[in-house]
């Protein structure tokens, strides 16, 4: 029963991608599209082929910055989720000036670090970091106020220090909250990278999806856009399976609850 | 056991009431009671009779308005971590093996990490529970949570163990049988305990004293000596004088609603 619905939960979307990808193929021959407008599948692939150690070295710098923004952004948000839920009338005197930096358009920041921090790497992190940071710091503060109420009177009422109670209670209660938050920030960060290399870089699939749009060669564009989407699906995948790994308490849906009896 | 000897715990005329809607709302009125070493008390009374605020005040979460708590012979009034503790849910950390549980409850009374952990898993064995020590919580019964939860309460050294209503959410069945496994526990243990019920015969079966509290704001009513040897059987109920007890306490409760009522 379970591996029934496994199957169908793998086949369905699976089926569902393979149809579009064959009428796309469909009708690129059939219309006889342009190739520059839109490339057939079949020939983005064979364009994928010959480009391979190109895209592959691209990618691997665009998954290294990638990784290092959001390590950087997760650490921060961790961090500012902690300051927040520990030191009261912090979150209310910073609040304001977080939500701003969420509010202004990649677009127009990315330019601006880069006249303040030059071409490097630092207005890149930058970038990530204010991308990446956000997400796991909000879903986790929610979390950390969100422990069980009988579990935190039943500290109190043993005297547990708060040290015992952040690290008893409340850590491991926001851990659902902070996957919920790491794997936005998995799939945002990767979109972030992209922007930043676009602005400036002379390496990554930004940049190589840059040069390929200026010379409308549009099966380079295509080939670049399929390394960024299957790039932010692997990043998602990690997140979860982190979550997987780290949530490993909770009882699963299909076992039988409170087997075994007094 | 003697008289003379010092209470582990005392309450001296502790008062506390709360505002609601702009008015003050009485819930203790003058309680004054008592635990010597060893000795199981059971405070009985209506719902609603503020026994959960007592529990507040004595673990030190909350302050009371007037009289003072004294633990172990020492005012304690408004401090935390002087007793031990066994709520109505089993609250046990869902994240945490059983025997993790019982051993980070240990490390808070100020216990060793390693002397925790040697405890927690040789208690679980002499419970039964020694083959789901490294398990989640989850997977036990509700019975055998409240179990894990006692012993948890039992383990750590401090003065009280205050017991509110534990087994108000288990089926007569487990309730009984809880009971019965509780008595033999604690009678082996012999801790000084302060528990909450709203069940007479479960008033009656486990303790020496009993304080009958009036509705809210509670007053202690009466004190009651229960005159049943130790060890006690499971089924003391079958005894006349048990009866007896059973009525007077019941038409003290219900006196005690009347005279309520009647204001």
């Amino acid at each position: 029963m379970a591996s029934k619905t496994g199957w169908r939960r793998a086949l369905l979307p699976a089926g569902t991608l393979v149809l579009f990808v064959l009428v796309w193929e469909a009708c690129c021959r059939l219309l006889r599209v342009d190739p520059w407008i839109l490339p057939a599948p079949s020939s983005i692939a064979r364009h994928m082929a010959e480009d391979a150690p190109r895209l592959a070295g691209q990618l691997w710098f665009t998954l290294r910055l990638a990784l290092k923004g959001v390590g950087l952004g997760v650490a921060f948000g961790v961090a500012a989720a902690l300051l927040f839920h520990l030191i009261p009338g912090v979150r209310a005197a910073l609040s304001p000036i977080i939500i701003i930096t969420q509010n202004i358009p990649l677009i127009a920041l990315g330019p601006l670090l880069i006249v303040w921090f030059g071409f490097g790497l630092l207005p890149k992190l930058i970038l990530l970091v204010l991308v990446c940071f956000f997400p796991v710091a909000w879903s986790m503060l929610a979390g950390l106020g969100q422990a069980e109420p009988h579990l935190r009177e039943y500290l109190a009422m043993i005297g547990a220090s708060r040290w015992e109670v952040l690290r008893r209670l409340e850590l491991p209660a926001s851990l659902p909250s902070f996957f919920t938050g790491l794997k936005l920030t998995a799939t945002y960060s990767v979109t972030a990278v992209i922007v930043a290399e676009w602005l400036g870089a002379s390496e990554g699939i930004g940049h190589y999806l840059v040069l390929k749009s200026k010379g409308y060669d549009t099966e380079g564009v295509f080939s670049a856009l399929i390394c960024i989407v299957a790039l932010a699906l692997a990043f998602y995948g990690a997140a979860a399976l982190l979550e997987r790994l780290a949530i490993r308490w909770r009882p699963r849906r299909t076992a039988p609850q409170g087997g075994k009896s007094a | 056991m003697s008289e003379l000897a010092e209470p582990k715990l005392e309450l001296q005329a502790v008062s506390k009431s709360y505002v609601r809607d702009k008015r003050p709302y009485p819930v203790l009125d003058r309680i004054s009671l008592h635990v010597r070493e060893g000795e199981f008390v059971t405070l009985i009374g209506p719902s609603g009779s503020g026994k959960s605020t007592l529990f507040r005040l004595i673990g030190g979460v909350e302050r009371p308005d007037e009289g003072t708590v004294r633990i172990g012979g020492r005012e304690t009034t408004g401090e935390r971590g002087h007793i031990s503790y066994m709520p109505q849910q089993a609250s046990l950390f869902p994240w945490m093996s059983v025997a993790a549980n019982i051993s980070s409850a240990l490390t808070t009374a100020g216990v060793g990490a390693a002397e925790a952990a040697r405890l927690a898993s040789q208690w679980l064995e002499r419970i039964g529970l020694g083959d789901v020590a490294k398990e989640y919580p989850h997977v036990l019964s509700g019975g055998m949570q409240q179990r894990v939860s006692f012993l948890r309460a039992l383990l750590m050294p401090r003065d009280v163990m205050c017991l509110d209503e534990p087994f108000a959410a288990l089926d007569a069945l487990t309730r009984a049988d809880m009971q019965a496994w509780l008595l033999d526990l604690w009678e082996a243990e012999r801790r000084s305990v302060l528990f909450v019920t709203h069940s007479i015969e479960e008033a009656l079966t486990l303790s020496d004293r009993l304080y009958v509290l009036s509705r809210g704001p509670a007053r202690v009513l009466r004190e009651i000596a229960v005159p049943f040897p130790r060890p006690r059987r499971a089924d003391v109920w079958k005894e006349p004088a048990f009866v007896r007890l059973k009525e007077e306490v019941l038409e003290l409760l219900q006196k005690g609603a009347e005279a309520e009522h009647a204001l």
